[in-house]
């Protein structure tokens, strides 16, 4: 029953002393993930759109430039003057002087014929008529291409620009060195594994992919679409290898072109990942340490209660036995007082027959007989009753009266020989060695001389009656003991040697009346009145004994303040 | 020497009855009066010498009584009879002016020895009181010439 409330108890602590503190922790943890994750988040998304928007204007501004140059040249020069390979030379060299990225440089009439052509192919006399970007540039006068082979079987692009002259269209073309091309979009770089790259409308690399994906290869994954504006779009997606990315796209705004960058998503949030293991980690030690202590706690508060619970029943028992006691002393004591007063008629009356008789014998009215002495006989041992019956009330009046004691200040040292020397004649007179433990730095105590000292010769009168009965006139021992036990309690012991208590008697040599000498010896009050006079004291009083080995008594008193 | 007279104050008649007869049989004057009041119109009466008072009495109990017979009979030696083994109420009594006390129950030889002492008490202090009184009745003619004069 007791145990199962402490259990129940033990549950009902432990589950609050880990709730309380977890459940805050927890919170505080969760929250803060949350906005950590979400900031971070939108802070690297931030960033990845802002190198999209930055990039794509590098790129549109080199294109810009590069057609800049060709209508410079356009608006400088005549289509004769171009057709010229010398003079085409020499243009090539100037354009070549502003940007490495121009590989050749051509002229091409209305027709498509490559009129001169500077580069490191043989060219010229090619028909262009049929190619897209001849349309183009015819129908639009500026042209920008996708990466394509054409005649010279090489990956490349170009820019080709026209030029009106006498109603007569020509084109200017240039090709753009696509490693150059490559670098420039290349050039990104976030984190270990971010990458830009190009995509035409059709899904084709434009520029290489570091990551995997040659010129004019479609793009495996197929997920990047050419957006109408120039929006920029983030998105996480996984590839086709089972990666998952985080990519920003923007479409240029001169060309049917998506500038992708991307970048692995654990790459791009490890910062995200690090606080996440750094969160299990301190949510796992945190949650250890506070079941532990919660453990620790619960079982300290438990084996706690449980000891004061257990002080509590034996402080309860104790109580209840003092209470008892004392009720019984102030009954016994009323008790006994009434019995007094027929006592002392009964006595009245015995003195009286006593005196007749005596007159009556001096009168020679009675004569000797047997029943005369029968009677008297009687008489005497009417009186010895009453006389018995009177010390026994006064015994009981003893352990129930309720006088004011003097308390004083009493240093046992000296006290307990002056004491003990009351009993030296009849414990030498009996044999028994009395020997004195006297601790020296033994406490103060702060009691009623007479009541302790009436408590003492009622335990040595007891132990030397406990002693004779065991060893008759030789081979006692009395040892008397004080000391101050763990507590700072003043402790008093009375050992002896005699015959000692069985363990049934043991248990009520402290109840009123009980007494194991023969009828009319003892009244049985001796012990309960020690009882009595030690609890009044502040102090408990106990007993241990072992049937024909010995009895110690034990008294603990409360230190003088 | 005037034989002693005796007065036992107690609730229990038997106890008055009882004690009187053995009183008497030992030679002694004896009156009994069973309360506090009773015992004060007894003195009134008669001339005790020796008072066995109980403590514990109802109505005017034994104090009470004690300290009336002291008031009015200073002379008068009181024995407290006290039921209790304590020695407190017989403390307060001997406070009050009683002459000693006995515990209940009492052995009738120790009722008589104590009360032959009180009473051997009160003859030695009567005696000096005499002495005083026959000292004031010889007094020289001046000294009584004196005190007439400061009169």
């Amino acid at each position: 029953m007791k145990e199962n409330r402490y259990a129940t108890l033990k549950r009902l602590i432990l589950a609050i002393m880990i709730l309380v503190p977890v459940v805050p922790f927890i919170l505080v943890l969760a929250i803060g993930y949350y906005y950590f994750t979400t900031s971070l988040e939108s802070t690297t998304i931030a960033s990845m759109k802002r190198i999209v928007g930055d990039h794509r204007q590098m790129i549109e501004s080199f294109l810009r430039e590069r057609k800049a140059d060709l209508e410079f040249v356009v608006r400088s020069f005549s289509f004769e003057e171009l057709a010229d390979p010398q003079e085409l030379y020499k243009v090539f060299t100037h354009l070549q002087e502003k940007s490495v990225a121009f590989v050749d440089l051509g002229i091409f009439n209305e027709e498509g014929i490559h009129v001169a052509y500077h580069g490191p192919y043989r060219l010229v006399g090619k028909d262009y008529s049929q190619e897209d970007w001849f349309k183009g540039v015819i129908r639009q006068s500026y042209y920008v291409s996708d990466i394509f082979l054409g005649y010279r079987r090489v990956p490349h692009f170009v820019i080709a620009l026209a030029g009106e002259e006498e109603g007569k269209k020509w084109v200017i073309r240039a090709t753009i060195d696509t490693h150059i091309f490559t670098d420039l979009v290349e050039k990104v770089r976030i984190g270990k594994t971010g990458e830009a790259y190009i995509l035409s409308r059709e899904g084709v690399f434009q520029t290489e992919r570091r990551s995997g994906g040659n010129l004019m290869d479609r793009d495996p994954d197929g997920m990047v679409k050419l957006s109408p504006g120039d929006e920029i779009r983030t998105f996480v997606k996984e590839d086709s290898k089972g990666e998952r990315y985080l990519y920003a796209t923007s479409r240029l705004r001169d060309k049917e072109w998506m500038l992708v960058v991307r970048q692995e998503e654990a790459d791009a949030f490890s910062a995200l990942r690090s606080a996440s293991y750094m969160i299990v980690l301190v949510s796992l030690i945190g949650g250890a340490l506070i079941v532990a202590v919660a453990f620790y706690i619960t079982g300290q508060i438990i084996r706690r209660m449980e000891s004061i619970d257990t002080e509590k029943d034996r402080l309860g028992q104790q109580l209840v036995r003092a209470t008892r006691l004392a009720e019984l002393g102030q009954m016994a004591a009323g008790f006994a007082h009434e019995i007094n007063n027929p006592l002392q008629i009964m006595k009245s009356e015995q003195a009286l027959i006593d005196t007749i008789f005596s007159d009556m014998r001096t009168r020679g009215d009675l004569k000797d007989s047997e029943d005369l002495k029968e009677v008297e006989d009687s008489m005497a041992q009417i009186k010895l009753q009453i006389d018995r019956c009177a010390k026994i009330t006064q015994a009981i009046l003893k352990f129930g009266r309720q006088s004011e004691p003097v308390v004083k200040d009493v240093d046992l040292v000296s006290f307990i020989p002056e004491v003990t020397s009351m009993v030296s004649k009849k414990a030498s007179v009996n044999g028994i060695a009395l020997k004195e433990r006297i601790a020296e730095n033994t406490p103060i105590v702060h009691v009623d001389p007479s009541q302790l000292q009436q408590v003492l010769l009622n335990l040595y009168n007891n132990a030397i009656d406990a002693i004779t009965e065991r060893h008759g006139s030789q081979g006692g021992e009395l040892t008397i003991g004080t000391g101050s036990d763990e507590n700072g309690r003043v402790t008093i012991s009375v050992k002896d040697n005699g015959i000692g208590i069985s363990p049934e008697n043991l248990k009520k040599v402290f109840t009123p009346f009980f007494t194991t000498k023969p009828v009319g010896q003892g009244t049985g009050l001796g012990l309960s009145v020690c009882y009595g006079i030690v609890d009044s004291m502040g102090g408990v009083m106990e007993v241990e004994s072992e049937r024909g080995a010995g009895t110690k008594f034990s008294i603990r008193l409360p230190a003088a303040a | 020497m005037e034989k002693m007279r005796m007065m036992l104050v107690d609730d229990e008649e038997r106890f008055l009855e009882t004690t009187k007869k053995l009183l008497a049989r030992k030679g002694y004057d004896v009156f009994t009066a069973a309360s506090g009041s009773e015992a004060l119109d007894v003195l009134m009466k008669e001339n005790v010498h020796v008072v066995i008072l109980d403590v514990k009495m109802p109505g005017m109990d034994g104090l009470a009584t004690l300290k009336a017979i002291k008031s009015r009979y200073p002379m008068v030696e009181v024995i407290m009879l006290t039921g209790h083994a304590t020695v407190e109420s017989a403390v307060d009594g001997l406070k009050s002016g009683a002459t000693d006390y006995l515990m209940k129950p009492a052995d009738i030889d120790d009722v008589i020895k104590k009360a032959e002492d009180a009473y051997a008490r009160r003859q030695v202090l009567e005696e000096k009181i005499r002495v005083a009184q026959a000292r004031m009745a010889m007094r020289t003619p001046m000294e009584i010439l004196r005190d007439t004069k400061d009169k």
